[in-house]
């Protein structure tokens, strides 16, 4: 604890001294420098892949549904071919728990290539950065713009900055709630000014998180709220993969004439250009050393080795690397750790496959009429009445038929035939179960219901429920 | 002596952390309580046990998901409260602390 505090003071501290010009103050705005390269590319398509993959998959059907629909007014999520149902709840957890271990295994091989990758937070603020960039301008400019004093060039700049923000987030929202409710419906609703108000309302929420995280709270979601950010050193060992300042090479840091040998006026390789503090989205300084504020983005990589180019030194001075690599140590890949982690996220993803693949595509609730406990018929037999609710989760139409075991000579009565249920619904049927009371032993008997699809024979489900009688004497 | 130090610089907290430390873990919580609660109950069955027949389950999942949030955010927010140190002495003594680390 004490030596995180210690490394974040440094972080700040050392972040404030920057040579821009500008005194930088505790938690003031971030301008961060853009960068090209290697890793800004790859930082790039993954930004343009997963927002793609959000905006777009929304508008995909699937046979005749959406190909990703939370339905959740009709309590039933589809993803393609699947139907889920609140009774495969458990698959939801597992889920989370396959999620959590993929964390794991990653961090643990690779370091937060989550945080500087993948993350929602990372890909929305980088797009919302870009929108600055292109409306005012590079960080200098940003920097001096927001020292001038209020002008018409000032408030029309900012204006639209925050009118492209909202409406980028009013989109977000839109195709956020397009998850829950079919997108196409909800583009007729919206055309037609005749969205429903919780759906208006869920818009503008998640628009407002999206505008008020990716523009404004931006690093400090990072810094704050996240959890992962908190207890990833628990997961990261010396040869986990991090972004790292060669201190060996590096050290000690200072300008110096271009040409001149850097061991000849006792000096490392870092000619203390402060750039890869400028490019930092979270604002830190990385040769200061491992920081629980880094996010591993690679910005600093990217424009350390533009500098190293036009000084002439070899690139890498900051580099990926592991804490034993960067020490001269052998540094191994496959360690107990990271071999523990995937076979335990093996073995979850095997199992949920399993689960998945196995479930029963036809559900039974069998409801006793709770009015009366059971009747008595002219003929002498005793009646007991049941609704049963049948859920066909296949995505077909099918019929079924019911047959109970368990009371001799029982007889069925009611829509225990040709039982007709749609694909993804449930259908609700009444039947009369009817016995001779000589062969009731119990005033309760257990009765099993087998439901049969006549289509396909490997579609059945048995549930057991009571028959009610008289007490025997 | 810990303990301490760690008072005084939760004191110092920046107030978006304060504000962020109420609001984000029950709004995380509150997301969690809401799927948990409505797999099992659907919000208009519930709805028709009070004889209210003009709730559609979206409005249901919204006015659950606000109000496990206000019960959760109010949880945070007397934790925080109740966090704040008592004894005036306590100042004295990290005032005296930052001095000596200076």
């Amino acid at each position: 604890m004490s030596e995180e505090k210690k490394i974040s003071k440094q972080a700040t501290s050392s972040s404030n001294k920057d040579d821009s010009g500008t005194m930088y103050k505790k938690r003031d705005k971030i301008y961060p420098r853009e960068t090209k390269g290697v890793f800004s590319r790859l930082r790039n398509i993954a930004m343009l892949a997963l927002l793609g993959i959000y905006y777009g998959l929304a508008w995909l059907q699937w046979d005749s549904h959406q190909a990703i629909l939370f339905d959740l007014p009709a309590r039933k999520f589809y993803i393609f071919d699947l139907i889920f149902w609140p009774q495969d709840f458990f698959l939801l957890t597992l889920l989370l728990i396959v999620a959590a271990y993929s964390l794991f295994f990653f961090t643990a091989l690779a370091g937060r290539l989550w945080c500087g990758y993948a993350c929602p937070q990372t890909v929305w603020t980088e797009i919302f950065l870009w929108f600055e960039r292109k409306i005012e301008g590079s960080r200098q400019q940003q920097i001096k713009l927001d020292k001038q004093p209020i002008s018409t060039a000032k408030l029309t700049r900012k204006i639209s900055k925050h009118v492209v923000w909202l409406i980028f987030s009013l989109w977000t929202g839109f195709t956020f709630v397009g998850y829950f409710t079919p997108i196409r419906e909800l583009t007729t609703e919206f055309i037609t000014w005749n969205l429903g108000p919780w759906e208006t309302f869920w818009i503008f929420f998640y628009g407002f998180a999206t505008y008020g995280n990716a523009g404004w709270l931006r690093e400090q979601v990072c810094i704050y709220m996240c959890p992962y950010a908190r207890f990833q050193s628990a997961m990261f060992d010396k040869d986990t993969l991090l972004v790292a300042y060669d201190e060996e090479r590096g050290d000690p840091r200072g300008a110096r004439k271009k040409g001149v040998d850097p061991a000849s006026i006792g000096k490392g390789d870092c000619i203390d250009c402060k750039l890869c503090v400028q490019v930092c989205p979270t604002g830190i300084d990385i040769r200061d050393g491992l920081q629980y504020q880094c996010i591993g983005c690679a910005a600093c990589i990217d424009v350390c080795d533009e500098v190293m180019d036009k000084v002439g030194y070899p690139r890498g001075l900051v580099r990926y690397t592991t804490d034993h690599a960067i020490h001269h140590e052998a540094s191994p890949i496959l360690r107990p750790r990271v071999i523990i982690y995937a076979a335990i996220l093996l073995l979850l993803l095997a199992a949920m496959a399993y689960a998945i693949v196995s479930r029963n595509p036809v559900g039974l609730d069998i409801i006793r009429d709770r009015n009366t406990l059971y009747n008595e018929t002219p003929m002498g037999l005793v009646e007991n009445v049941y609704t049963l609710k049948v859920v066909n989760m296949t995505d077909h139409k099918q019929t079924y038929e019911l047959s109970v075991s368990g009371l001799p000579e029982s007889k069925l009565l009611g829509d225990y035939k040709n039982m007709q249920v749609a694909s993804g619904e449930v259908g609700s049927f009444v039947v009369r179960l009817q016995v001779d009371p000589i062969v009731l032993k119990r005033p309760s008997t257990a009765v099993e219901f087998h439901l049969q699809s006549t289509s396909q024979t490997d579609l059945a489900v048995t549930e057991t429920g009571k028959f009610l009688g008289p007490l025997v004497q | 002596m810990t303990t301490d130090t760690e008072n005084s610089s939760e004191e110092n907290l920046p107030t978006i952390q304060k504000v962020i430390s109420i609001l984000w873990p029950s709004f995380v919580m509150a997301a969690f309580a809401t799927i948990f609660f409505f797999t099992v109950f659907s919000p208009s069955e519930l709805a028709l046990i009070k004889g209210w027949t003009d709730v559609s389950n979206l409005a249901g999942y919204t006015i659950g998901f606000f109000l496990f949030w206000l019960l959760t955010a109010l949880s945070c927010a007397l934790t925080c409260f109740f966090r704040k140190p008592c004894t005036p002495k306590y100042y004295k003594n990290t005032d005296e602390l930052d001095d000596a680390e200076e």
